[in-house]
């Protein structure tokens, strides 16, 4: 939620939280940190200003708080004041927040101090105010004044949260044997002041391990629309209707952080070799990080005979505003803008009623939306609600046309009733127009349409009845619907919405926090949680293993070895057209092609029936083919006006690429890349040709590596390396 | 498909730098994959046959009148707006061949005898991204008889049609030489050319075999003549030219291509030919582009599949302004192409792309990874659809949208068997009407996504044509971090009698066969932002009302549903005053003396019935404002709301955020409270 925060930790840093128990490899203080430091850095990633974060040391060695004076108030440090928390602080409080020799420092007397700066920051204005208190309770407390002090956290409506190292809680399950009686005591003082202030008391192996369940930002409904819902035209005719709605969003993609681009300061060694010491900036720049921000600038060109390279440059303030029709620029002044303008009116239209059941949900095109009715509009409210019933009762969906605002592009929607018991809305989602949808045809599932004609029910791309059959008893067998049993033992939803969790988004949150308080460390292991819907849950694996066996039998599905792509010397059946005319026969027969003299105007057929013709069996002709193809395309380079035939030499080289490939012959393209290489950079053909090479760079046209084809001698790596200009 | 990978990047300007970063991998695939150009190249067939008439035509008719070399100009010209719109950066040209005339590329005059390399071939629009002068000058061809009467001349001798093809060759050779997609659509009505001549067939089948290993498909559509007693055969010298997809086969699945039905010169059933063939024309419009082919699709443990994925659904949106150059000695503006730099912020200097730190902001500083550690970090496995288990639809809440769905079909690329497979699967699911739960990884190293794989069934219209393709969509679910808080409500139930009015009216107004159609529905903005465009382009007329059919046929609405939609206002009245008197007891009067909440409606017009929100004046009432306070809940105002109530009581905030305005309320309530 929106708003202002105020929130102090209380960190037990005494002696004690040294300890090591119960088989944890951590201090206890680590341990306990383990929470606060995801708590705080949550906090810090926010970048808000408005959440005040305050830290308090309680039983440190020295003594540093308002009211230090105080014997009473000794061994209370005051590490961190109510404020917005920043990097540097994250860094002084890691140094802070270590176990120190002392084993006295009275909780209550910190939670005085804490409620006191609460009460200082906030005044009496509207603050989330909340403190929390992470102890093992060893120490001595001071209880006259609890009531006081039970009162005055109501009083200012401060949440108290106390964790404790090894508390019992029975509702968690943990009950630590062998506990020293004053530990005990001091357990029951601290529940019974939670419980007297409506505050959260618990265990603090609970709180770590809740740390995995991640949380969701929660944002503020607002609505993006405000106005009519009308079914006719009111301007037009009496007997219209319309309701005052508003819509807010239901469904929105939380994005994950994304990172922005810097560049290395000058003087700051390469920043990828130690990312550790550049966010830990301890003795560094005033930035700590050695990153400069970047920024983008423009520059255009046109095309001008008379200029050098035929492009002039320009500036942007040299430029107006326009659009492109087809490769046409259409110039429309500022002045003139709104001529472009589709102007609309606010509201939104019914078009017309829908069957649910002949609904396409593949068609939508956009996220959810909820539409209710006005705020405090009651009448709204019914006549809203009759229409969403009515809906409802008739299995039926709205269509409407929807302009958010005022000249915004009109929009296709659906309406969908929703009815809870005290909820009622309608969800509207997008749907495509006419220009949306692409017209893509693909042959039917069920049956097979030859070329003659006939249609066929048993093929190899149908299933028999044993598949259709095991793939039916696959699909039941693997319902997730009844998989799960609720605590009443009802059929539970496996992986219900509302509990699956974007595994980038909280994986970057976790190791970012992670990072800003561990630049040294490695990154913590996945939260399982953001795995578990990545496979199918074992149990159900196991219980439909028989049926899926009987479906891989069925299907026998074989995966195409990548050998059996390779052409070299098991060649496929060269494609013929639909009536299988032999055209192998006739291009042998052609007297032109006899010649086996590739034709630089028709190279690329010529080259590929050339390779493909049965007189090609040796590889000298496999190399003589490549050898002609080679002295076209550094043709084609060297007498290019400007980049003209770029595209065309490029296209030459991705065929022969491709061909050699194929073929498993990678040497004659490989080398033929080296020479062009050395020819292009050299200027040996025809002058300046950078630009030839970065095109094929650009498009990646890399030799031939063993990746690919074993008898390449490069690796990908070096094959990458290749491309560069040096 | 998988030498697409290596055309891909092609449209990056030079200069820009190889741009590898896939750090905004979602922008970056769907930039990249509308850099797949497609380049079409009309070739028209221009014989005497083609330029005669139909007999019977409707002279009222004048679309069924049109000569099929007419109307196959017209299709081209509906086609080339249509794709300047769709497909701004795609190629189109026109060649028609068998005329008198000959012409070819500009500059290949040959010693001042212009296109004799291609006799009786003309080239009318050279292979390019269509330019205003290219619209208006096919316009002007297909709306003036006498310019057309010109140019429109069938040669006397029969055209060869391996030099036809041969010459489309050579244009796409320079002028496309390396897109993605380059087809030739061939319209004809001869279905035998050279019948005397087997040489003459050889060489155009030895011509369209170039062509094939070129990688130009050739797309017919051939026309026949009812009146005259001709139906187009395409076995006698088509099926020599025309590749199917698949590897020659009998009993492989019919190539798409047969799909195109031969059209008639005569208008039949009410259909005229530019009619079918823009039909035709149109479900070929779009080059059939793979969004992916190299995703697994696991539908258990050791069973996977492969499959194609498909953006059938795209959002078309008017084309952003671009930065225009006008020469000062010119009126013809330039279209001027940007290129940008990275410059450091501190000392200005240039950064090159490998340079470039990616970090994430924190707490004032940044927090960085390496690439490789970043890398692994967000790496959730290679790229699959993994089934984890299926439910049925019905447990698919209707709100669980989030973007467009990704059509998928089998192929037998890397797993010989797919195709049967798949279909089992679906046509359990559609069966069933159950969808398969899947983790989803679309690229390497894209987020990890839940996903429903719904089956959708084959849709075809009354004339046979496929609407919507069989296969599976991929629908992004949300996860718990997509889905929204719902607002605060007061719901007032409607009591049965209103809903019951209310169902009337529903019944009364259902669509065209109770579904949706988009293809009835063109977005209004995007065309008139095309035709507005198109006027400035040619120089012509600005037209002066947009066509918009999206909006509600309202004198259907009010003459069918009308007097039901009355019935239901005055329901509506009665019950809500009834509701009222109920909950009077709960309505406390504001403290100006009047209660708002009886105000309602009664400003409405007579007879509609708008329900109005008796707030809209009045703003906040001090009752809501205090209700909210105790709740907690101030900040759900507006500030201007705030604003205006606090005006009504004289207090000011101390500063001009919201929050401000909250405190200033609070301590208002807070202060009088103790008062109190």
């Amino acid at each position: 939620m929106a708003g202002k925060e105020a929130t102090v930790y209380i960190v037990d840093v005494g002696r004690t939280m040294g300890e090591r128990k119960y088989g944890r490899t951590q201090t206890n203080l680590d341990w306990a940190l383990e929470y606060v430091w995801d708590k705080i850095t949550t906090t810090v990633a926010t970048g808000r200003k408005t959440f005040n974060v305050g830290v308090l040391g309680l039983r440190t060695d020295e003594t540093k708080n308002a009211m230090q004076d105080d014997e009473d108030y000794e061994h209370i440090t005051v590490f961190q004041e109510l404020g917005q928390m920043l990097m540097p602080d994250v860094r002084r409080l890691r140094n802070d927040l270590v176990v120190n020799k002392t084993s006295t420092g009275d909780a209550i007397s910190a939670l005085v101090i804490a409620i006191q700066m609460i009460a200082e920051k906030c005044k009496k204005l509207q603050y989330f105010r909340k403190i929390i208190l992470i102890t093992d309770a060893r120490a001595p407390m001071q209880t006259e004044d609890l009531s006081q002090i039970t009162k005055k956290l109501k009083e200012d409506n401060i949440e108290l949260v106390i964790l404790g190292v090894d508390f019992d809680d029975a509702d968690y399950g943990f009950k630590e044997e062998s506990k020293p009686g004053e530990k005990e005591e001091h357990e029951e003082i601290l529940r019974t002041l939670c419980a007297d202030c409506g505050g959260v008391f618990g265990t603090l192996a609970q709180a770590v391990d809740e740390l995995q369940i991640p949380r969701t930002k929660s944002v503020k409904p607002t609505p993006t629309f405000k106005g009519l819902l009308t079914l006719g035209n009111p301007e037009m005719f009496e007997d219209s209707l319309t309701i005052d709605v508003e819509r807010y969003a239901k469904t929105m993609k939380a994005s994950p952080p994304s990172a922005s681009s810097f560049a290395v300061r000058d003087g700051v060694s390469d920043a990828t070799q130690s990312t550790a010491t550049l966010s830990n900036g301890e003795g560094g720049g005033q930035d700590g990080d050695g990153l400069s921000n970047i920024q983008r600038t423009f520059t255009y060109q046109v095309d001008d005979e008379d200029a050098p390279g035929g492009k002039r440059d320009l500036q942007r303030d040299e430029l107006s505003k326009g659009y492109e029709y087809g490769r046409t620029a259409v110039h429309i002044s500022e002045s003139d803008q709104n001529v472009v303008r589709f102007e609309t009116q606010p509201g939104l239209d019914i078009i017309g009623f829908v069957e649910k059941k002949k609904y396409q949900r593949y068609l939508e095109m956009s996220r959810a939306n909820v539409l209710v009715s006005q705020k405090h509009n009651d009448k709204a409210s019914m006549a809203l609600s009759s229409l969403i019933h009515a809906l409802y009762e008739l299995d039926t969906y709205a269509i409407g046309r929807l302009v958010s605002k005022e000249n915004r592009d009109p929009k296709i929607v659906m309406l969908a009733p929703n009815i809870e018991r005290e909820f009622e809305c309608l969800y509207e989602i997008e749907l495509p127009f006419a220009e949306d949808i692409r017209s893509y045809k693909f042959p039917p599932l069920d049956r097979v349409l030859t070329v003659s004609g006939k249609e066929l029910k048993v093929h190899r791309n149908l299933p028999n009845d044993e598949l259709q059959d095991a793939m039916s008893a696959y699909v039941d067998s693997m319902d997730l619907s009844t998989f799960v049993k609720d605590d009443e033992g009802e059929d539970a939803e496996y992986a219900p919405m509302d509990e699956t969790y974007n595994p980038t988004l909280h994986r970057l949150q976790q190791v970012i926090k992670h990072r800003a308080v561990f630049p040294g460390a490695e990154p913590p292991p996945v939260f399982d949680i953001l795995t578990k819907y990545s496979k199918p849950p074992d149990e159900l694996v196991e219980q439909s293993q028989p049926v899926l066996d009987r479906v891989i039998k069925a299907g026998d599905v074989k995966k195409v070895p990548p050998k059996a792509r390779g052409r070299r010397w098991s060649r496929k059946e060269a494609p013929k057209p639909l009536s299988d005319l032999d055209v192998a026969a006739l291009l042998a027969q052609d007297p032109k092609r006899r010649t086996k003299r590739i034709d630089p105007q028709n190279a690329i057929p010529e080259f590929i029936q050339l390779l493909a013709s049965d007189d090609t069996v040796k590889l000298e002709d496999m190399h003589d083919a490549c050898k002609q193809l080679k002295f076209i395309i550094f043709d084609w380079i060297k007498h290019s006006m400007g980049n003209t035939g770029y595209g065309r030499a490029l296209e030459g080289i991705r065929v022969m690429r491709e061909q050699m490939n194929d073929y498993e012959e990678p040497a004659p393209f490989n080398d033929f890349l080296k020479e062009l290489k050395k020819k292009v950079l050299g200027g040996e053909l025809g002058g300046d040709r950078q630009e030839m090479w970065y095109r094929v760079r650009v498009n990646k046209m890399y030799p031939i590596f063993k990746e690919e084809c074993s008898t390449s001698e490069y690796t990908e790596e070096e094959a990458k390396n290749f491309l560069r200009p040096t | 498909m998988t030498e697409l990978a290596f055309r891909m990047a092609d449209d990056y300007k030079y200069g820009r730098g190889p741009d590898e970063d896939d750090e905004e991998e979602e922008e970056i695939e769907e930039s990249s994959y509308k850099t797949q150009k497609d380049a079409v190249l009309f070739a028209i067939d221009v014989s005497k046959s083609m330029l005669t008439k139909p007999s019977d035509a409707d002279s009222k008719k004048p679309d069924e009148a049109l000569s099929p070399t007419v109307a196959a100009l017209k299709c081209a010209y509906t086609l080339m707006q249509q794709r300047i719109i769709s497909n701004p950066s795609d190629m189109m040209g026109i060649l028609l061949f068998g005329t008198e005339k000959s012409k070819f590329q500009e500059g290949d005059d040959d010693g001042g005898r212009p296109g004799l390399q291609y006799p009786h071939c003309y080239l009318l629009t050279d292979l390019d991204v269509p330019a205003a002068a290219d619209v208006k000058q096919l316009r002007t061809l297909v709306d003036d008889e006498e310019e057309a009467a010109d140019l429109l001349q069938a040669s006397s001798e029969e055209v060869s049609m391996a030099n036809v093809l041969f010459c489309a060759n050579q244009i796409f050779t320079t002028k496309a030489p390396n897109f993605s997609s380059r087809r030739l659509f061939l319209v004809t009505d001869n279905d035998f050319p050279h019948a005397s001549s087997r040489d003459q067939r050889n060489s155009a089948a030895v011509r369209a075999k170039d062509l094939y290993d070129l990688g130009v498909t050739i797309e017919l559509f051939p026309i026949s003549h009812p009146d005259r007693g001709y139906t187009f055969d395409r076995s006698k010298f088509y099926n020599d030219i025309v590749y199917s997809s698949v590897p020659s086969d009998p009993d492989a699945p019919a190539p798409l291509a047969a799909d195109i039905k031969t059209a008639s010169s005569t208008a039949t059933d009410g259909i005229s030919l530019l009619q079918s063939l823009i039909s035709s024309v149109a479900s070929r419009s779009v080059p059939r582009r793979a969004l992916f082919s190299n995703v697994p699709f696991e539908i258990g443990p050791g069973l996977k599949i492969s499959i194609k994925g498909y953006k059938t659904l795209m959002r078309q949106a008017p084309k952003r302004t671009t930065y225009i150059y006008l020469p000062p000695d010119s009126d013809k503006p330039q279209i001027a192409v940007g290129s940008s730099t990275l410059v450091a912020e501190d000392n200005a200097r240039t950064v090159e792309k490998a340079e470039v730190r990616k970090a994430f902001k924190f707490g004032g500083e940044t927090v960085s990874f390496t690439e490789e550690e970043l890398a692994k970090i967000k790496h959730f496995g290679d790229p699959v659809v993994r089934i984890i288990g299926f439910k049925p639809q019905s447990k698919l809440p209707i709100w669980a949208s989030l973007q467009e769905s990704t059509f998928i079909y089998p192929s037998e690329e890397d797993f010989i068997g797919s195709t049967r497979v798949f279909s089992a699967l679906h046509q359990k699911l559609l069966k069933d009407q159950k969808f398969a739960l899947a983790w989803y990884i679309p690229r390497r190293n894209a987020s990890p996504r839940l996903v429903a794989v719904i089956p959708g069934a084959e849709e075809r219209n009354e004339t046979g044509e496929q609407q919507m393709p069989p296969g599976f969509w991929i629908k992004y679910l949300p996860f718990a971090d997509d889905i929204r808080e719902m607002p605060e409500t007061n719901l007032v139930k409607a009591p049965d009698n209103v809903v019951d009015a209310m169902r009337f009216v529903v019944q009364q107004l259902q669509l065209p066969k109770a579904v949706y159609d988009p293809s009835k529905y063109p977005n209004p903005s995007l065309q008139w932002f095309y035709r507005i465009l198109q006027a400035l382009a040619l120089e012509e007329d600005l037209p002066e009302q947009p066509d918009d059919k999206t909006l509600p046929r309202w004198k259907q609405i009010h003459k069918r549903a009308g007097k039901f939609v009355l019935d239901w206002g005055a329901q509506l009245e009665t019950s809500f005053n009834e509701w009222q008197e109920e909950n009077k007891a709960n309505i406390k009067p504001a403290t100006n003396g009047a209660s708002k909440r009886t105000a309602a409606s009664s400003s409405a017009p007579r007879g509609t019935k708008k329900v109005k929100d008796e707030d809209d004046d009045g703003g906040i009432t001090d009752e809501q404002m205090r209700a909210a306070y105790s709740k907690n809940a101030i900040s759900k105002y507006t500030v201007a709301d705030m604003k205006a109530w606090m005006s009504t009581k004289g207090i000011k905030a101390a500063g001009g955020k919201k929050a401000d305005y909250v405190d200033a309320i609070t301590s208002h309530f807070e202060t009088k409270m103790d008062v109190d």
